[in-house]
């Protein structure tokens, strides 16, 4: 089964980028609405981590394939994954300030855009640091560290969110084994990608951890945006 | 003692006490609201700024709220903001 999973790797990738692109994309209407009417800075941040994720996972994995195929020159492959790498930085910074926004940000302030404010420069230069140094380098390190700190820290604050409802409310616990299902998925991808050379076989469980994580995130929302 | 309303139960609470009475002066608005006059001028600066209500002046210059659309889709959709808004964590 593992064979054959690893020998069809390519047309796996498209299938797993295009099926997560798709969730966002739903995320990102549903949330959208929302934050329309309510003008809630929380759910805006909510969406904008999701469009972020959107944009990462199309431009990874359907340009990706693109070039795979022929169809693109492997001239863009650099920025292909310059881009991959940016753009998932920025929704976890996004997810995680979907959280702490009440604790940074007054009601009050209104920016014209929550993409970019002189908040949000500061993940911009972050996360453009990280893809950099990542660059430079010639590795993904800089992410994977900087993603397994930033899960810790949502996993930290999910589980005291849910400590302060009782620990009795059934979506937030949900939420929190999200993240550390997340968690568990980049200290897997690191290892996969630092001490096992990319090892296939193990890559196709961190695709299907992911792909579990983004399917519970979108059950969340059908199910908490459903009349 | 009583439970502290969260931000999003006073704005649906002001939105509902204008929609109740169509139109409805800042000083009635104001007892409804159960605010500290403070509070109240930042909730109001804020439903306004946001458009879900508005504030029309008369010729004789009295002051009146009354709700827009965008007003009377949050108190719709409200349950489903309020709900994504807890689950979630925002």
């Amino acid at each position: 089964m593992s064979h054959l999973l690893i020998e069809n790797k390519e047309l796996i990738k498209i299938f797993y980028g295009l099926i997560i692109a798709v969730i966002c994309i739903f995320i990102v209407y549903r949330s959208d609405k929302l934050f329309r009417i309510s003008m809630h800075k929380g759910i805006r941040y909510f969406r904008n981590a999701f469009l972020f994720y959107g944009l990462a996972f199309i431009i990874r994995y359907l340009f990706g394939a693109m070039i795979f195929y022929n169809y693109l020159s492997q001239f863009y492959s650099p920025v292909i994954n310059i881009l991959f790498e940016f753009f998932l930085v920025m929704a976890g910074f996004f997810l995680l300030y979907s959280l702490l926004w009440k604790k940074i940000e007054t009601t009050e302030e209104n920016y014209y855009t929550s993409l970019f404010n002189s908040k949000i420069a500061i993940f911009y230069f972050m996360s453009l640091m990280i893809v950099l140094l990542d660059y430079l380098w010639g590795t993904h390190g800089f992410m994977f560290v900087s993603q397994i700190i930033l899960f810790a820290v949502i996993s930290i604050v999910s589980y005291i969110n849910y400590i302060k409802k009782g620990g009795r409310h059934r979506f937030l616990k949900f939420y929190l084994i999200a993240m550390l299902f997340s968690f568990a998925a980049w200290v897997m991808n690191f290892i996969t990608a630092v001490y096992l050379n990319w090892n296939q076989a193990l890559l196709i469980n961190v695709y299907i951890l992911n792909m579990l994580i983004f399917l519970l995130f979108l059950w969340g929302v059908v199910k908490v945006t459903k009349k | 003692m009583a439970k502290k309303r969260e931000r999003l139960d006073v704005i649906k609470d002001i939105l509902n006490s204008v929609r109740e009475n169509r139109q409805i002066k800042p000083t009635r608005l104001l007892y409804a609201s159960n605010l500290s006059p403070q509070m109240f001028k930042d909730y109001i600066n804020e439903l306004i700024s946001k458009g879900f209500i508005k504030l029309e002046v008369d010729d004789k210059e009295k002051k009146t709220f009354s709700l827009t659309k965008k007003g009377f889709e949050f108190l719709q959709e409200y349950k489903v903001i309020e709900r994504f808004v807890e689950n979630f964590g925002l």
